[in-house]
């Protein structure tokens, strides 16, 4: 299908061949007429850019930009003991025997984050929302034996996982440094969380020599609702690399972050309010939370979504 | 846009300002504290609790002795937070410790007796569950229970097993008697003595003896007399009783008694392992009346002639009773009362898992509650625990 312009051409052309001198004349006007019309119709309409960027259109992209992006991955968790607590009181063995033995960084739980980041020439401020589910686990033994036959021992074993459930308002400045389509950078800020939900569940097993024989047990895991023991809201420190992988104008992201809490993340209020948990001689000690959060997503820019301008445009 | 950053980097440090701080009088407040000793045999069995001056607790307790089925004496201070602190064991000479514990000043007086001339021993300690002082108390034998005698004595429920006679007998502090003292006889023949005898040697069921003196009243004890498992009331003027309710030889009875002025009293009851509960009763004081016409509230899930405990504590302004039981579940079932008009108010249910028992209830300084009891870790080493309700959470009970 001809153009507007294309048709504007053919008229001329016709004219010129077969018309007199007058009407050749009215007919360049007209013709003259509709290419104006047609190039300001046709000309593509240049962006508006706002205030701050007029002038600097050259490396306007990545001077000041917003980004906004989801992620999301896995997390370890580990516990930081500020003060141990236990049901069991010893009086004739050290308490140290049955003190609590934590596995840190050893479970995964998993997090998803939206991402909203302010960049302007290489530093970005940005805000990460997130869900962060968290996973550790302590165990600790008990034995009991006869004075009078050492051999007639009974050994019980308990393994308390913690599942917690926080979402999280960290703020985090980040610089970046551009290599190619490569962006690595580091961060670091601040986070306040909020417990959503909590969950305990405690595995018994042992092992009774004192019985006749060697009889090896394990009782039924108990599931326990938790979520009264646990601090409504705690805060930590975030320290962090990463990399964006510049893909037009999708970054894609790769995000290591360690979350250092910085507060108690235990009711100390509400430590022995569980009586089943109390009865099955566990408690809470007062802890900080770590985590170590491993993320993949990609942010997408706010501004000038268009094939004029790419996130790496400054850079070329 | 700086300012949204700095709005949430100001609501980021505010919520870090709200965060759990750590606060020592919490631990003090509430807390679950299990006693543990890592000798297979040991078996404590607490029998009363009280708070010293110094906000910890005081523990009077049996424990399991050898080639013998009296229990000794165990004495066990913890500590405000419920910890161990300290302990003293009675040389096995001196079993079956009777309380509850007298507090008196700084010192802590409760009963035993010999084990071989079964004769009344008075044992004073201090709060540090130290220096104990034992004093023969003379003409008294199996001692069975004792009770507050206003500021300066108590009263004591013991078995003459010569004359088969339950006496009651008034002493100091120092335990020597004041006043006369009463026998009551338990009935003639060898089959009435037997429960009373098996409830010593701990072969059989455990009696719930118990004696006290109505405030500015009568006394009553909860003992045998005339074949009878029976809650009488005297006021030592007379040889005699001045009233008697009675139960069903032992399988039927007072099970808990707890005076709440006249004739108006909390109790509980057994009949033929079924418990009730009656938070206000008036029993007659100076007649003859029979314990299973008095009715009270059924608890079908308490163990079979379970052990009660009743105290009496204002929580928030109400003047509340709590009853405290074994249940079927083996938790420690706590029952509120309104003391005034008798109405149900809550439960609540301590322990879980490993079995639960209770052996005394005292209130604290703090408004609270300590709740002491046996717990079986494992499932079978029985051993001392403590649990402590705040103020607030008995507020929440109502």
């Amino acid at each position: 299908m001809n153009s507007p312009l294309k048709r504007c051409q053919i008229l001329y052309s016709r004219n010129r061949i077969g018309l007199g001198m007058r009407a050749r004349m009215k007919t360049m006007m007209v013709t003259l007429l509709c290419l104006i019309t047609l190039t300001v119709i046709a000309q593509p309409k240049p962006p508006k850019l706002p205030k701050f960027n007029k002038g600097k259109e050259k490396e306007v992209f990545l001077k000041k930009q917003w980004f906004l992006g989801f992620k999301g991955g896995v997390n370890f968790s580990g516990a930081e003991v500020m003060k141990e607590y236990a049901v069991l009181s010893p009086s004739n063995y050290d308490a140290g025997e049955i003190a609590k033995k934590y596995v840190n960084f050893s479970d995964a739980g998993a997090h998803a984050t939206i991402e909203a980041t302010f960049y302007f020439t290489g530093l970005s401020l940005s805000f990460q929302p997130t869900f962060r589910h968290n996973s550790f686990r302590y165990h600790n033994s008990y034995s009991w034996v006869d004075a009078e036959n050492p051999n007639k021992i009974l050994e019980l074993n308990y393994v308390q996982q913690q599942n917690l459930q926080y979402f999280d308002f960290p703020v985090l400045a980040k610089y970046e440094k551009m290599f190619n389509k490569i962006s690595p950078y580091v961060q670091a800020g601040i986070y306040s969380s909020i417990r959503l939900n909590a969950t305990k569940s405690v595995d018994i097993h042992g092992t009774d020599y004192a019985s006749g024989g060697t009889n090896q047990f394990k009782d039924e895991t108990i599931i326990i609702g938790a979520r009264d023991l646990y601090a409504k809201n705690h805060w930590g420190l975030i320290g962090g690399v990463g990399v964006y992988y510049n893909l037009g104008n999708v970054r894609l992201n790769l995000d290591v972050q360690y979350r250092k809490g910085m507060s108690n993340i235990t009711s100390t209020e509400n430590r022995y309010s569980n009586d089943q948990l109390s009865g099955v001689g566990d408690t809470l000690d007062d802890m900080k939370l770590n985590s170590l959060m491993i993320s993949v997503g990609s942010i997408f820019p706010l501004r000038f979504l268009g094939k004029n301008f790419r996130s790496t445009d400054n850079r070329k | 846009m700086r300012k949204t950053f700095f709005i949430l980097t100001l609501l980021s440090g505010l919520m870090a300002a709200c965060s759990e701080k750590s606060d020592p009088s919490f631990d003090q407040r509430n807390f679950t504290s299990v006693i543990d000793n890592k000798i297979f045999s040991s078996g404590i069995f607490p029998i009363d609790v009280r708070q010293t001056s110094d906000g910890g607790y005081l523990v009077l307790a049996e424990r399991s002795i050898q080639e013998s089925t009296f229990r000794g004496v165990y004495i066990m201070k913890a500590d405000k937070y419920g910890k161990f602190s300290k302990e003293t064991m009675l040389d096995d000479n001196y079993v079956n410790p009777v309380g509850p514990v007298i507090v008196s000043g700084t010192s802590l007086t409760f009963v035993c007796m010999d084990a071989f001339s079964l004769q009344a021993q008075l044992v004073t300690v201090d709060e540090n569950a130290e220096n104990p002082t034992i004093t023969a108390i003379a003409g008294i034998t199996y001692p069975a229970a004792i009770g507050i005698d206003g500021t300066s004595g108590f009263v004591m429920l013991s078995y003459d097993q010569a004359n088969k006679n339950t006496v009651v007998s008034r002493h100091d502090m120092t335990g020597a008697r004041v006043g006369s003292s009463l026998a009551l006889t338990i009935g003639a023949g060898e089959d009435v003595e037997e429960p009373i005898i098996n409830h010593f040697l701990r072969t059989g069921k455990r009696l719930p003896f118990h004696v006290g003196k109505i405030p500015g009243g009568q006394y009553y004890l909860n003992g045998f007399y005339n074949y009878t498992l029976s809650l009488l009331f005297t006021d030592f003027s007379q040889n005699g009783t001045l009233g008697v309710v009675q139960g069903q030889q032992d399988d039927g009875g007072f099970s808990a008694v707890y005076p709440l002025g006249g004739n108006k009293f909390a109790a509980s009851r057994f009949n033929f392992g079924d418990n009730f509960f009656m938070p206000n009763v008036n029993l007659t004081t100076n007649g003859t009346t029979t314990a299973m016409d008095l009715g009270g509230y059924s608890f079908p899930e308490l163990t079979s002639n379970a052990t009660v405990k009743i105290l009496s504590k204002p929580i928030n302004g109400t003047n509340t009773l709590i009853f405290a039981s074994d249940t079927k579940s083996k938790q420690i079932g706590l029952f509120f009362y309104n003391e005034s008009t008798g109405s149900f108010l809550s439960s609540r249910y301590l322990g879980f898992s490993n079995p639960f028992e209770v052996a005394s209830i005292a209130t604290t300084s703090d408004e609270g509650l300590i709740v002491c009891g046996t717990t079986y870790l494992a499932g079978r080493f029985p051993r001392i625990c403590l649990l402590k309700l705040s103020k607030d959470d008995l507020a929440g009970q109502l």
